[in-house]
């Protein structure tokens, strides 16, 4: 590796890094007096510490919504790619986009084929969705021939038979109360921590530079 | 909780993130040898079906599903376009790169950047699929179900941040006889990669799959890091759960309860270096 390439490796790093520390600095010492009560102006000195956070975020915000734009001239390089080599439902695509962009023009800002087209699409597809979660679902002990799976089984019948409104099956609505309260929030809850543990550990991966990403 | 606390206890945690993350990697680095990992099965099926794409000239297609930078789903995204990065690794020797899909705008410098770093000089990068999501996803999901028609991927590989749609994606793919792993970071999209993908991360473990595909020390200590964390979680919960409780025993029971609690903690960690 050359000086040039070194320093394309550790300019990307640097910046990283200090803006990520400076932000992190900033959200979590920021806009509170209480911090800075030993100091002669707490108000201005908290003001001022949350102050490059609050800059950063709306340039990230700035960003983001340039991105929008990315993503238009990448669906139409995709799919005019794909047209290239004579896949015809791309065509499709490019003359829907076409034809909705001349409308939204023409008609000042009217969404009719937005809501006569994509609306009813959806919702066909969530009971769709519906129908491939319960497939899913059955055929679950087919993937899984373990004890989890059994559970898994056991659990979701269990749910699914005490909501039909049927008086022979009120016996299972406490099992399905309790299932729900207890172990089923548990798991979540459980879940939930660690993803936001493992979050907070590459998050700081990230903000101390040290994400590959910024690594070349 | 008042904001000061808050405030106070987000900096302990990051501080002590922080020192836990460079002193693992220390202590990694000056054993010089590479430790044992907590064995994760999902992750033995991999090298298979890279071999398989390889073989039979068919791209992988890893999705990040929702996954974006600027939101609360960011982290997620960058574990996600790590892991990308090792699978592209793997597969760069084919003539075909992987594909990777997203729903989000903000993500597609990420995976472009992503396969961009792991083709060889001269190889052409696929361009990075986008696919507007909608409202609940389902249009990505459909979107998906194209790719599948059109590119015929050998396995996919979606982690992310994906809802009930990854449902569609994972029936469409069975249909066709392409393997699948899936993660999500959203309970729902969990629940359907569990009853559905042939091979399933739980949560967190997208976090850690970076060390597992490739040996990255930063990686693997990272992974060593959510597990220290994890252990003193479920410590300090068990010990509150437990002080709760002794409160209202009375004074020859609760040291009864003590010494009971300290011979498990102490089974425990003899079992657990045994099976180390």
């Amino acid at each position: 590796m050359n000086r040039r390439q070194r320093l394309g490796v550790a300019l990307p790093a640097f910046i990283a890094f200090t803006v990520g520390l400076l932000t992190l600095f900033s959200l979590l010492m920021g806009g509170n007096p209480e911090l800075y009560g030993f100091m002669e102006q707490p108000t201005v000195t908290a003001e001022l510490v949350a102050l490059p956070a609050a800059a950063l975020v709306r340039l990230t915000a700035l960003a983001i919504a340039f991105t929008v734009l990315i993503g238009l001239v990448n669906l139409l390089y995709v799919h005019l790619g794909r047209l290239a080599r004579r896949q015809f439902y791309s065509l499709v695509l490019l003359l829907s986009f076409a034809g909705t962009l001349g409308w939204y023009m023409v008609n000042r800002g009217d969404t009719t084929l937005l809501a006569a087209v994509q609306v009813p699409i959806e919702s066909s597809l969530a009971a769709l969705l519906f129908l491939s979660l319960m497939h899913g679902a059955a055929t679950v002990l087919k993937r899984r021939r373990d004890g989890w799976g059994f559970l898994f089984a056991a659990v979701m019948l269990t749910v699914l038979l005490a909501t039909l409104p049927l008086a022979e099956l009120a016996p299972l609505r406490p099992w399905r109360e309790w299932l729900m309260t207890v172990p089923v929030s548990a798991g979540a809850r459980a879940m939930l921590i660690g993803i936001a543990l493992a979050t907070v550990a590459a998050g700081l991966r990230a903000l101390l530079g040290q994400d590959r990403s910024y690594r070349g | 909780m008042a904001d000061t606390t808050l405030q106070v206890h987000s900096i302990l945690l990051a501080a002590m993130t922080i020192a836990l993350v460079y002193s693992v990697r220390f202590f990694r680095a000056r054993r010089q040898r590479r430790e044992r990992q907590r064995r994760i099965t999902s992750f033995e099926s991999l090298p298979m079906w890279i071999g398989q794409a390889v073989e039979s000239n068919r791209p992988l297609h890893l999705s990040l599903g929702g996954a974006s930078l600027g939101e609360s789903s960011a982290v997620t995204a960058l574990a996600s376009a790590e892991f990308f990065y090792h699978l592209s690794l793997a597969v760069r020797s084919a003539d075909v790169m992987p594909i990777i899909s997203t729903s989000s705008t903000a993500a597609i410098p990420l995976g472009q950047d992503t396969l961009r770093r792991a083709r060889q000089s001269g190889q052409q990068a696929a361009p990075v699929h986008w696919h507007p999501q909608g409202e609940r996803s389902l249009a990505y999901a459909a979107a998906v179900a194209s790719l599948l028609e059109a590119e015929d991927p050998a396995a996919h590989v979606l982690a992310g941040s994906f809802g009930p749609e990854l449902a569609l994606i994972l029936e469409n793919a069975h249909d066709r006889r392409q393997a699948t792993f899936a993660v999500s970071d959203q309970l729902e999209g969990q629940a359907a990669a569990y009853a559905m993908a042939d091979e399933v991360l739980i949560g967190e473990e997208l976090f850690a799959a970076a060390g597992y595909v490739a040996a990255d020390a930063a990686a693997q200590a990272d992974a060593a890091v959510m597990d220290v964390w994890r252990s003193l979680i479920i410590l300090g919960l068990s010990l509150a759960l437990l002080i709760n409780g002794a409160q209202q025993l009375s004074i020859a029971v609760r040291a009864l309860v003590l010494l009971a609690v300290l011979a498990g903690f102490i089974i425990g960690f003899l079992v657990y270096l045994r099976r180390r």
